[in-house]
């Protein structure tokens, strides 16, 4: 009877010790924490691009905001498309749980995101929106809306009487477009307000000649809507040129160091810039709720801000204008 | 058992009827209600011991930004002095007319070198110039070209200082554009330099430096995965945050009001769809007022793993201790359970009974009491029966001894036909027989005889009877020797003898004889009275049982009856022993007696 007891109680102390250590070591290594991953990929991945090093600190932002791992990618040039079907490639081999992308517009592109959303892998453009049948979510600056900035800041700097021509730099250029749209709109309400819209095919020498013609053409011409840098840049060195700076409104998208200088000069009257670092903030954002399961709007846009000589320096412009203190 | 339902508990409020569920319910209770309270607690402690560490991690690190900025803010400071003291610097921008470029090309060179000295030893600053009132201006650079669409008059470090007169101003961090072709993010310190009288303004310096030394140092510090440090000044600017265009563009909020009205050195807390985190707050002795945000389940990385490892172990002490519980309660209620069996059994009327509780507890002494009383009753009840069976057997010897008087009468009625006959010599053997016999029956103190005396009595019965029946009753007996010694019972054949006489041999038309045999066989003692008188039938044989299991006085004829000489032998030598009876009508009658052998 004793030998029995005790037999039975050595029983029970070894079944709870071996117990006890067994929940030891399981409670006592941490279970890694299931991590998202996001892969990134944008239009280019590259340290000379301001815009789009903006828009992968706002990603990263997003990423460490909410805690997941996040892998930025994207050609060196804004035109390889190769490099960047090869990236999506290897995305859909890599298995991300989330991609966000800012896709070049190309048919092989659209493609190679198609056989992502087969993959089942949650997916959100960015900066530009596709042609495609599902289209996924869209963070996306409102290019309308800014064209429509554009067009009330000529109005505010001609006084009401615009007399304007619109360089854009091609037919088929989305963004453009709509930027064209945006400011067509603004100006409707003024007769004759816009002579032309002309396409200098992204080259500033032809953005210069063209801005040199149009001026010799409408001597009562007081504003050029430059839709993008080149053209902004080539229509400023023609107004240099006339000596027609400050008489001839330049107003122009987006920012660069040469953009910064000719506002400060004057040349420049004001520029419609966007928020990279709000595209890449929220397209993670938009990207981490579909993970979580979250409806999402089908188009997010961001803001644009309208940019002159004198709110140029301005602590929230400064931040917008030169995005980089370590430059 | 009727009472069992007012009695259903031990504890009156315990709805079980078995003890062992009782404790083991009230076992289970106080260990459930013990562990969840300690794991309860336990993990509220080790949450809040996290916390306030982390907490406190967190301002050390605050602690340690703000000195490493304010090292930085410091240097400036100790750069601006040297520039107040230098005295090219002063005779630069005082009020003294130089006549020439060339004039002052010396001065500008000796105070270029001397910053460009300083920067060389301080990677940190980005320029160093003087502004003075005289329109000079000189920088750390060979050539200072300035960047000709800034007004330095509507710069606001240059505005700021000019009106704290002589007081050093930081600026919050800016892009410096007052160089051509220069668009750096600085923090600028800029100080009015004072004239050597120090009352009138001269001119303004300016430190610039690098943003990116402060940005370096709140964004390297480790708070956890999406910790973070940003800065605001005393009337909740925000002079630095990694996601400021956010917070411009409202996509994010901050609680910079609390923040920048929170005491130095102190932390709160904000819970919202972001998550918990904790602000911590430290004031820079220019203005500043760092903080630190921490994500608390980022730094209480593990506050999951703390729960689940406290709810595992309670659970698991649950288990275990209910194991052992019910183990307990089983065997603190067994010897309860055994001493209720046996009682179960006693109920049943077995009072061999002996119950065996090991633990010499309470329950092992009321075991021990249940023994000894159960003891104490067999006993008494042993002792009841055999005062019940002396009893009895008193009265059948009572009964045994008593001679009928019939035949009292009839024998004394033929003594005294015979002394009428003056059959002397008959009166005297027949008298005498009956004397014999009267004196064996009153000898009352043995019960036990030897076989022999028993015989002899028979023979002195006999003897009277044949007297008087004469040529109708023939007899014989025929003991055997060997079994003379041995003892019997006092009279226990006369009653068979008188049965076999009056009901056998006395109706019969032609005489009669009566058999006595007796011998041994094997361990016991055989007699057999035989009769070949009238013989009974099976019912007669029947009535003869089932008088005797009535009451004795209904039946008084024939003396005492088979069955209470059957009762009396099985009384003295025990159930084995007894009366058989064989008979066949118009065959006659034998009776079997057997008893043991007893030696004298």
């Amino acid at each position: 009877m004793r030998i029995q007891r005790a037999t039975l109680l050595m029983t029970i102390i070894f079944i709870a010790s071996v117990v006890y250590i067994i929940l030891y070591f399981k409670l006592f290594i941490p279970t890694p924490e299931q991590e998202h991953n996001i892969t990134v990929i944008l239009k280019e991945h590259n340290i000379r691009s301001d815009f789009w090093q903006t828009v992968s600190a706002g990603a990263e932002a997003a990423a460490k905001e909410s805690g997941v791992n996040i892998t930025i990618n994207g050609p060196l040039q804004e035109t390889d498309i190769d490099a960047q079907i090869r990236l999506l490639e290897e995305v859909l081999e890599q298995k991300p749980q989330a991609v966000v992308i800012a896709p070049i517009n190309d048919d092989r592109v659209t493609a190679e995101m198609e056989k992502i959303q087969e993959a089942k892998i949650p997916l959100v453009i960015i900066d530009t929106p596709v042609s495609q049948n599902s289209a996924p979510a869209l963070v996306s600056n409102d290019h309308f809306t800014a064209g429509m900035q554009a067009g009330k800041v000529t109005l505010e700097q001609t006084k009401d009487s615009p007399k304007s021509v619109i360089i854009s730099d091609f037919v088929n250029s989305g963004v453009s477009a709509e930027r064209e749209k945006g400011v067509r709109k603004a100006l409707l309400p003024f007769s004759q307000s816009v002579y032309g819209t002309y396409y200098n095919s992204d080259s500033e020498e032809r953005a210069y000649i063209i801005a040199k013609t149009i001026m010799r053409e409408h001597n009562d011409l007081n504003a050029i809507i430059a839709l993008n840098e080149s053209a902004a840049l080539g229509a400023a060195k023609a107004i240099k040129d006339a000596n027609k700076t400050g008489l001839i409104k330049l107003i122009s998208f987006d920012t660069s160091v040469y953009e910064i200088r000719l506002l400060e000069e004057g040349t420049l009257n004001a520029t419609v810039v966007q928020q990279p670092f709000n595209i890449g903030y929220l397209g993670v954002q938009t990207v981490l709720d579909l993970l979580d399961g979250k409806k999402v709007k089908p188009v997010t846009y961001t803001n644009s801000i309208v940019v002159t000589k004198e709110n140029m320096y301005s602590p929230e412009n400064q931040k917008l204008l030169f995005p980089f203190i370590d430059k | 058992m009727s009472r069992s339902r007012k009695s259903a508990s031990f504890i009156p409020f315990l709805p079980f009827k078995s003890i062992q569920s009782s404790i083991f319910f009230t076992f289970s209770c106080l260990i459930l209600i013990t562990v969840m309270v300690i794991s309860l607690n336990s993990y509220r402690l080790s949450v809040d011991a996290v916390e306030t560490n982390s907490q406190s991690y967190v301002q050390e690190i605050i602690k340690q930004v703000n000195s490493n900025i304010q090292s930085y803010i410091d240097n400036m400071e100790n750069i601006s002095m040297l520039a107040m003291t230098n005295k090219d610097v002063k005779y630069y921008i005082s009020n003294n007319s130089f006549i020439s470029k060339g004039d002052r090309r010396p001065y500008e060179k000796r105070i270029s070198d001397l910053f460009q000295a300083i920067l060389y030893s301080r990677k940190d600053i980005s320029a160093i110039m003087v502004f003075g009132y005289n329109g000079f201006s000189v920088s750390d650079r060979r050539i200072t070209l300035l960047n000709p669409y800034t007004k330095l008059e509507n710069q606001s470090w240059y505005k700021e200082a000019k009106s704290k007169g002589g007081q050093s101003v930081i600026s919050p961090p800016h892009v410096q554009n007052i160089i051509q072709n220069e668009y750096r993010w600085v923090v600028s310190l800029s100080r009015e330099l004072k004239s050597t009288d120090g009352i009138r303004g001269e001119g303004i310096f300016l430190v610039d430096l690098n943003l990116s030394i402060i940005n370096d140092i709140c964004s390297k510090i480790n708070m956890g995965k999406k910790g973070y440090v940003f800065i605001v000044d005393n009337s909740g600017n925000i002079v630095y945050h990694p996601q400021q265009q956010l917070l411009y563009s409202n996509l994010r909020s901050e609680p910079i009001v609390k923040a920048a009205g929170a005491q130095s050195g102190t932390s709160f807390t904000v819970d919202d769809d972001k998550g918990k985190r904790v602000y911590s707050v430290q004031d820079t002795n220019f203005g500043w007022k760092i903080v630190g945000v921490a994500y608390t389940d980022d730094l209480i990385a593990n506050e999951g793993t703390i729960r689940n490892s406290i709810l595992l172990y309670a659970i698991t002490g649950i288990l275990f201790s209910l194991l052992l519980s019910l183990f307990l309660s089983y065997r603190m209620s067994k010897p309860l359970r055994i001493l209720q069996r046996d009682m179960k059994k006693v109920e049943r009327g077995n009072f061999d009974v002996r119950t065996n509780i090991e633990p010499i507890n309470e329950i092992g002494q009321l075991g021990r009491s249940f023994n000894l009383m159960l003891a104490q009753i067999k006993n008494l009840m042993e002792e009841i029966i055999d005062t019940q069976e002396s009893k009895r057997k008193s009265e059948l010897m009572l009964l045994q001894s008593q001679i009928n008087p019939h035949f009292l009468y009839n024998t004394l009625d033929s003594i005294i036909w015979m002394g009428e006959q003056k059959k002397h010599e008959e009166v005297v053997l027949m008298t005498s027989a009956l004397a014999k016999l009267f004196r064996a029956s009153i000898t009352k103190d043995k019960e036990l005889v030897p076989i022999r005396v028993e015989v002899e009595h028979i023979t002195n019965y006999l003897l009277i009877q044949k007297m008087r029946y004469d040529e109708q009753l023939e007899y014989e007996i025929d003991i055997s020797p060997d079994i003379m010694h041995y003892k019997t019972l006092k009279i226990l054949l006369q009653p068979f003898v008188e049965n076999a006489i009056y009901h056998g041999v006395r109706n019969k038309p032609e005489p009669g004889k009566i058999t006595i045999r007796g011998r041994e066989q094997d361990q016991v003692i055989i007699f057999e009275v035989e009769d070949d008188g009238m013989g009974m039938t099976p019912e007669q044989l029947e009535d003869i049982w089932t008088v005797h299991d009535k009451q004795q006085k209904t039946k008084t004829t024939s003396g005492i009856g088979i069955g209470n000489v059957n009762e009396r032998v099985k009384l003295f030598f025990g159930s084995m022993y007894g009366i058989q009876i064989q008979s066949e009508p118009e065959e006659g009658t034998t009776v079997t007696i057997i008893i043991p052998k007893i030696k004298e």
